[in-house]
């Protein structure tokens, strides 16, 4: 048995010491990256380029959509490949899961990682920043953010609340929408209030996904909103005696409408996807998504009934932008660049639009693009669920802070659930 | 006889690769989920259990802690008594490659895949709701009794029954080929019946056997995720799911919580095993001595 323990000592002793090799390594290494990191930034936009020709990038990206992964491979690799030269490679992960590993490499000291290029926001984005995951400020280096975005709009310059401050490049933007069958609603609510009347007269075909689900988060802070409005609450700032005092009649609601829900409120969809699926069986008549045009392929795919239109309520429709990062450990900072820099042009972002690939809206300002381009946009056809723009912009509202979402799970749980 | 004393190093170098193999992922894995959930900032003067404590107070522990123990042991007990009853009656009269058959098809579905088949066959708007409500046996669809996400759990514990039962029944069938039925006359010949045969001739045969099979599965089941999260409701929660949503949540407040349900799990089904082995240890000795 001792002859057991020692063996067994002896090993961990070996793992240890070579660990301690490795950060000393990495630490001498780590000076000579970010030595050459301020140097890639300080270059001519034309000499990253060159820098980044003929190079490998790896980008991580939540993987559930075939339409947002075919457009990765199918349009935007082939492109980098003839315009830069770049091989470009999609990983599918949850953010999650790769701000997880991002984070244990921090943890490990490790300064050459595999990860170029990271899709992330909100939370996922805070955590990065207090974290220190993120590259250096390099989002005013890329030339089609300087000629094309609107550097002074809140969607850009902050991501649920939090200062972008150059860590990540907008990439796209979307709203939330409610989803319903227009052969069984013939006039969708018009706010919270009708929406109560039309439950309590339909029992059991309107429910919510539970709010550790992000899109049921999301329909719960347009009922914040509702009972406190979103200027006041950015103005104020998260603080919970205020929300105490102020977002009763949020739960009240909810507890008014609870009986009348599907399985009388017993129970709620875990995620989205639950959801949609008692959606398209017919269960329930009305859904929902952080996305005004995510119904288009799914009606094509016919999941969703042909007769699927969307509304947005009063007190309007949430919307946020979501962001392009490059994480601290990047093997391959300038072709990072070139590849978001891509991502950001007229054509990528077009194509991105268009509801027969993804149906993503761009961040870009339509005002600072030229005639042609404008045009271009202009003709695109979202599809029929989708809708128009005018409505969309004035309905549109920003995101409070990632704390509110954790609030709302929290205090969901007691109110609504009456959990002990 | 010992040249260099090799020979009796060897057993520990035969073990060696497996040994490393269990430190590394196991040990290892147990030991830094145990570090991440104790309160280590001891500076600041709060308890180094603090988040057990936490999570003591948490929302929905208790009750979720409760439903897990229940939903883990019923539907380890009910395959234990199916399968072994099945293993019985397809002993003697159904031939191997169809019990074979039989058992395998259930074993080689993903139990991810056990659960959306019983949302799709068993859920209010599913495929046997439909069938019922086609011939009028029910008027409508939502008269169709709830068995997916419910309360309860029935709709997990049925799940696992179909995934489990033939696991029982393929662990247990062996022990049927192994015994010794010379005993089975004897106790015919002293008047026994049935109940006699299987208490005396197959219990004491079959007893190690469930035993560590029942063990798997309530290990399994108890910290199974994807029954729970796809069956299940939103309160009470399997501990398991809990654990997974604290952990991949946004957030990374409640990651220590998450590490502290996992530790009190892990000792939950440590302290199962212990018992249960040491049940049978008892057992074992007194078998060997004849009782």
């Amino acid at each position: 048995m001792k002859k057991l323990v020692s063996v067994i000592l002896l090993f961990f002793l070996i793992f240890w010491v070579a660990g301690c090799g490795g950060s000393n390594e990495e630490a001498a290494q780590e000076q000579v990256t970010a030595g050459q990191a301020e140097n890639i930034l300080q270059k001519e936009w034309a000499e990253i380029e060159k820098l980044a020709q003929g190079t490998e990038i790896r980008m991580f990206m939540w993987g559930g959509d075939e339409n947002i992964n075919r457009y990765m491979d199918e349009w935007v690799a082939p492109q980098m490949k003839e315009k830069y030269g770049l091989t470009f490679t999609r990983v599918p992960m949850d953010a999650p899961e790769f701000m997880q590993k991002l984070l244990a490499e921090k943890k490990a000291g490790s300064q050459k990682g595999n990860m170029d290029i990271l899709w992330i926001n909100g939370e996922n984005f805070k955590n990065a920043k207090t974290n220190d995951l993120l590259y250096q400020p390099f989002v005013e280096t890329l030339p089609n953010y300087q000629q094309y975005v609107n550097q002074q709009s809140k969607n850009i310059t902050t991501d649920f609340g939090v200062p972008v401050e150059g860590l990540e490049a907008p990439w796209g933007k979307v709203q939330f929408v409610f989803l319903y069958d227009s052969a069984k609603i013939p006039d969708p609510p018009k706010n919270f209030a009708e929406l109560a009347v039309w439950v309590k007269a339909n029992p059991g075909k309107f429910t919510y996904p539970e709010p550790a689900d992000f899109t049921g988060n999301a329909f719960l802070r347009h009922l914040l909103y509702d009972a406190v409005a979103v200027d006041k609450l950015l103005s104020t700032g998260f603080d919970e005696s205020f929300l105490e005092e102020n977002a009763r009649p949020m739960w009240d609601y909810l507890n008014s409408i609870k009986a009348d829900l599907w399985r009388g409120g017993e129970t709620y969809p875990q995620s989205l996807t639950q959801l949609d699926q008692l959606y398209s069986q017919g269960e329930v008549y009305i859904t929902m998504g952080y996305n005004e045009g995510r119904a288009e392929p799914l009606i094509k795919q016919g999941v969703f009934p042909e007769t699927t239109k969307s509304f947005v309520m009063e007190p309007g429709s949430i919307g946020n932008t979501h962001f392009l990062a490059i994480p601290y450990n990047t093997p391959n900072p300038a072709g990072a660049m070139v590849a978001i820099n891509f991502l950001l042009s007229p054509e990528a972002q077009l194509e991105k639009l268009d509801p027969a690939v993804w149906g993503d809206n761009t961040v870009l300002d339509i005002q600072k693009l030229s005639e042609e381009q404008k045009n271009e946009f202009a003709k695109l056809d979202r599809g029929a669920s989708v809708l128009p723009e005018e409505v969309l912009q004035k309905a549109l509202v920003p995101e409070v802070g990632p704390e509110y979402v954790d609030w709302i799970k929290e205090k969901w749980m007691h109110e609504v659930i009456g959990a002990e | 006889m010992r040249s260099l004393g090799l020979n009796n190093h060897k057993p520990y170098l035969l073990v060696l690769p497996a040994l490393i193999f269990f430190s590394l992922f196991v040990l290892y894995g147990i030991g830094t989920v145990f570090a991440e959930s104790l309160n280590l900032s001891l500076n600041t003067g709060s308890s180094i259990v603090k988040y057990y404590i936490e999570l003591a107070e948490k929302p929905g522990f208790w009750s979720g802690l409760i439903l897990s123990l229940q939903v883990s042991a019923a539907a380890t007990l009910l395959s234990t008594i199916i399968g072994v009853y099945l293993a019985r009656q397809f002993y003697r009269r159904v031939p191997d490659s169809i019990w074979h058959a039989l058992a395998w098809l259930p074993m080689l579905i993903p139990h991810f895949a056990a659960g959306y088949l019983a949302v799709l066959l068993l859920s209010q708007s599913g495929w046997f709701s439909g069938l019922l409500a086609q011939v009028t046996l029910i008027q409508e669809t939502s008269r169709f009794p709830v068995l997916v996400n419910d309360k309860n759990g029935l709709g997990i514990i049925v799940t696992y029954l179909w995934k489990e039962i033939p696991f029982v029944l393929l662990m247990s069938m062996p022990v049927y080929r192994r015994m010794d039925w010379r005993y089975e006359d004897v106790v015919r010949t002293l008047g026994g019946g049935q109940w006699q045969v299987f208490k005396t001739v197959e219990w004491p045969a079959l007893l190690p056997v469930l035993v560590e099979t029942g063990i798997i599965l309530f290990a399994f089941i108890f910290s199974a995720f994807e029954l729970p999260y796809l069956l299940g409701v939103t309160y009470p929660k399997m501990i398991s799911v809990m654990a997974y949503q604290w952990f991949y949540e946004g957030s990374w407040s409640n990651r220590p919580l998450a590490m502290a349900l996992m530790t009190v799990s892990t000792v939950m089904v440590l302290i199962v095993a212990v018992v249960l082995l040491g049940l049978i240890q008892g057992k074992r000795y007194r078998m060997m001595r004849g009782r």
